[in-house]
C-alpha cells in the first residue's frame, strides 16, 4: 500500500510523525520504504539516525533516479546504517525498514511524461516488495503531491492501494489551512479529480493526522491556573467545532498525536525505551503512534465519512 | 562462422538476468503473456508449453559507445549494441537479461553505426581487450559513470514489461527481486562447457563465471543463466518466507497459513533446466553438488507440507472433539 503523507504548511510533525509510522510497522514485521519527497526540507535520515544521507545523499536519490540519470535510486537500511543505538540491533521478527532519500542539491523540479514514467515504475516496484510505502511529500501544492496525483490516477496503478494522510497542527490557522489543503479549489481533490480521479472514492483514502496536540486535561496544561485551564478547554472545544464544520472532524480522522516533549526538543523516533527505561516519552505519545501505525489498513477507519 | 560470432572474433559473452514474481494475482495465461512480451511488432514471442509454460521475447537493442569495466583500471572503450529480452516463466516469473558478446581486438577508429547494426548484440572494442581485467571488472561491483551498465538495461526492460496493463499488480505476496550478473570465456579448444563460481556478492548480488566453448549462442548462455537466477530467486524467495512465518514457532495455524501463498504459487515452479540448451544442462550439477540447490529446496518443501499436514490433523482433531 501506498502512504502519501501531505500537510499544507512546513513544520506541522508530518515527516517525524510519517517515520515513527513507519518505524511502528517494521517493528510489528511489515516490510516499509520511507520515499523521502519533502524535497524542501528532507529530514528523514535526521529522524532515523542515518548521518551519511543527512539532507539526502550526495547522488544517486530519487531526484539522480527521477532525471533518468540512475536505473534505480539509492536504498539506505535503516537497520543496518543507523547510529541509533537502540535501533542498530534489529529486532527479532521486525521487517525490513528502508529509506529512500532524495538527491542533496536535489530541490524540486517540474513533472514531465519521462518523469512521470519513472515515478510510475518506482511506485509499482516498491509496492511489489514492501507492505508499506511511506511518500512523505513537501508542504503545500507540491511538485510531488502533483506527481503523487497524477501517477496514482494511471491505469497502470489501479491495482495498487493508496491513501492520504493529511498531518496539521491543533491550531485555528492549521485547521483551516488543512482543510483548505484537501477542500479547497486548488485542493487535492480538485487536483485529483482534474487528473482522473473519482472525486468520492479519492474523498474516501483521505484522513487527517493532528500532531503535536495539546491535552488540556493532562500535565502540564492540568496545573495551570483555574482560569488558564478553563481558557484552555474552551479553545480545544471551539477548535473540535471548526474543525467539523471544516470537514476535518472526528470522522475524518485517523490518529492524533500528543504533544511531546522529546518531539518538541529533537526530531527523533520514540522507542519502547524512551517510554519504558529511560521514561523520556510519553505513555500516551507512543500509544498514539501505535495506533495511527495499525490504523493505516484498518479498513473500518477508512471509507465514507 | 561460429554461433558465438555474430561477431569477427568473439572472445567473452556476459550479462546481468534480473528475477521478480510477475505482478499478478493469478498466473498469467499464455495469450496475455505473449501481449505482454511483444516488445517488437515485426519478431514474434517465442512460446513453449512442455514441460512448462515459457515464453521469450524478441530481442530488444541498445545502443551503446562507452567504456567496459576492468580491474586494475584498465580503459577499454566498446561500440555496439546491447541486446535485451525478457522471459516468463509459468506466467508466474518474469526475468530481463541484457548481454553482449564482446569480439576480439578491433581497429582504432570507430566503423559507422550501419557496421554495428549489422551485428546486433555484439560489442567491438577500439584497440585491445584485456579479456581476464574486463570479466574481472564486469563481475566486480557496481559500473561507473561512463561505464557499461548491463543492469540499467535489464532494469529497464524489466520495467517496461512491469507496467503493462494486463498486469493487475496484486501479486499473492511481497517479494524482492534478485539480480545475477554473469561473465563466459570462451572455453579452450575441444574442451566442453563449464561452471567456474557461482557467488553471492555484496547487494544480493550474484555472480557468475563461465567458459563455454564456440558453438554455444549468446541466447542459449543467457538462457542458463537465467534458469540459475530463476532457481536462486525461488530458493532466496521460499527460504525467507518460511523465515518470516516463523515455523515451528507457538502460533503454528498462523505460520502455516501464511506460506498458504507459497504453496499456491511457488512449488510447482522448480523444474531445472526446462530450457537450458541440453550440452549445457550438466552445468547444474555443479550446483546441485554445492551448495546443493535441489537438495535445499527439498527440504524445504519437506518441512512445508509436514507442518501443513500436522495442521490438519490438529484440525481435524479440534473439529471431532467440539462434537
Ligand atoms: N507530537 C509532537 N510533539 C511535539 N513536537 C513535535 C511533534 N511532532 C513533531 N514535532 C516537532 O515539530 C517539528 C516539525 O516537525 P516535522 O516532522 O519536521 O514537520 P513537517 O515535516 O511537517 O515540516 C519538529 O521539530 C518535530 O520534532
Ligand atoms: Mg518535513
Amino acid at each position: 500500500m501506498l502512504v502519501f503523507a501531505a500537510s499544507d504548511k512546513g513544520g506541522t510533525g508530518r515527516s517525524v510523525t510519517s517515520a515513527n509510522v513507519a518505524f511502528r510497522r517494521a517493528l510489528a514485521g511489515d516490510d516499509v520504504a520511507y520515499v523521502d519527497f519533502d524535497f524542501g526540507s528532507p529530514t528523514a535520515a535526521a529522524v532515523f539516525d542515518v548521518p551519511e544521507a543527512m539532507g539526502g545523499v550526495e547522488s544517486g536519490g530519487l531526484h539522480t533516479y527521477l532525471r533518468g540519470k540512475a536505473a534505480e535510486p539509492v536504498r539506505v537500511d535503516v537497520w543496518a546504517e543507523t547510529e541509533h543505538e537502540v535501533l542498530r540491533d534489529r529486532p527479532t521478527g521486525a521487517g525490513n525498514l528502508v529509506l529512500l532519500p532524495g538527491d542533496r542539491s536535489g530541490g524540486e523540479f517540474a513533472v514531465g511524461k519521462d518523469v512521470l514514467r519513472r515515478c510510475t515504475d518506482l511506485f509499482l516496484r516498491l509496492n511489489s516488495e514492501f507492505d508499506i510505502v511511506v511518500v512523505d511529500l513537501s508542504a503545500g501544492r507540491s511538485f510531488a503531491m502533483d506527481m503523487a496525483l497524477e501517477v496514482t490516477s494511471l491505469p497502470e496503478l489501479r491495482g495498487v492501494g493508496s491513501r492520504w494522510l493529511v498531518y496539521h497542527r491543533w491550531t485555528r490557522q492549521h485547521v483551516i489551512a488543512a482543510s483548505g489543503l484537501v477542500f479547497g479549489s486548488r485542493g487535492i481533490l480538485a487536483g485529483g479529480v482534474a487528473r482522473g480521479h473519482d472525486e468520492e472514492d479519492l474523498a474516501n483514502r483521505i484522513r487527517f493526522v493532528r500532531a503535536a496536540v495539546p491535552d488540556p486535561e493532562a500535565a502540564p496544561w492540568a496545573m495551570v491556573p483555574p482560569a488558564q485551564s478553563a481558557w484552555m478547554r474552551k479553545c480545544d472545544q471551539d477548535l473540535n467545532e471548526l474543525a467539523a464544520q471544516r470537514n476535518v472532524g472526528y470522522t475524518r480522522m485517523l490518529g492524533s498525536i500528543p504533544l511531546e516533549p522529546v518531539l518538541q526538543w529533537r526530531e527523533q523516533l520514540i522507542t519502547d525505551e524512551d517510554v519504558l527505561s529511560s521514561r523520556v516519552a510519553n505513555m500516551e505519545t507512543l500509544q498514539a503512534l501505535k495506533d495511527l501505525a495499525q490504523a493505516l489498513d484498518d479498513d473500518e477507519a477508512w471509507g465514507p465519512a | 562462422m561460429t554461433a558465438w560470432g555474430r561477431a569477427a572474433d568473439p572472445v567473452l559473452i556476459c550479462g546481468e538476468v534480473r528475477t521478480g514474481l510477475l505482478q499478478h494475482s493469478e498466473s498469467l495465461p499464455a495469450r496475455a503473456v505473449a501481449d505482454l512480451l511483444r516488445l517488437r511488432p515485426d519478431e514474434r514471442v517465442r512460446i513453449s508449453e512442455r514441460p512448462n509454460g515459457y515464453a521469450v521475447s524478441p530481442e530488444v537493442l541498445t545502443g551503446v559507445d562507452c567504456r567496459l569495466p576492468a580491474a586494475g583500471g584498465a580503459r577499454t572503450r566498446v561500440v555496439g549494441t546491447v541486446a535485451a529480452r525478457a522471459v516468463v516463466t509459468e506466467g508466474r516469473m518474469l526475468q530481463a537479461t541484457a548481454s553482449i558478446v564482446v569480439a576480439g581486438p578491433g581497429p582504432d577508429v570507430r566503423h559507422p553505426w550501419s557496421h554495428y547494426l549489422a551485428r546486433p548484440g555484439v560489442v567491438e572494442p577500439l584497440g585491445k581487450l584485456p579479456e581476464r581485467a574486463v570479466a574481472d571488472g564486469l563481475l566486480a561491483g557496481r559500473a561507473r559513470p561512463g561505464e557499461l551498465d548491463l543492469g540499467a538495461v535489464a532494469e529497464r526492460l524489466l520495467a517496461r514489461v512491469a507496467r503493462h496493463r494486463a498486469l493487475d499488480q496484486r501479486a499473492p505476496f511481497k517479494s524482492r527481486r534478485t539480480r545475477l550478473r554473469w561473465v563466459a570465456l570462451r572455453a579452450l579448444d575441444g574442451e566442453g562447457p563449464s561452471l567456474d563460481s557461482f557467488t553471492l556478492a555484496e547487494d544480493g548480488l550474484r555472480t557468475v563465471e563461465l567458459r563455454l566453448p564456440a558453438r554455444v549462442s549468446p541466447a542459449a548462455a543467457a538462457a542458463l543463466c537465467e534458469d540459475l537466477a530463476l532457481h536462486d530467486w525461488l530458493l532466496t524467495t521460499l527460504v525467507r518466507m518460511v523465515e518470516r512465518s516463523r515455523l515451528g514457532s507457538a502460533d503454528a495455524p498462523e505460520a502455516v497459513l501464511s506460506l498458504r501463498p507459497a504453496v499456491d504459487h511457488l512449488l510447482h515452479l522448480w523444474m531445472p533446466t526446462a530450457h537450458v540448451d541440453r550440452t549445457l544442462a550438466p552445468l547444474w550439477d555443479v550446483l546441485e553438488r554445492e551448495p546443493g540447490f535441489t537438495r535445499q529446496w527439498q527440504t524445504l518443501v519437506q518441512r512445508i507440507r509436514d507442518q501443513l499436514a500436522l495442521q490438519a490433523i490438529t484440525l481435524r482433531r479440534d473439529a471431532l472433539t467440539a462434537h
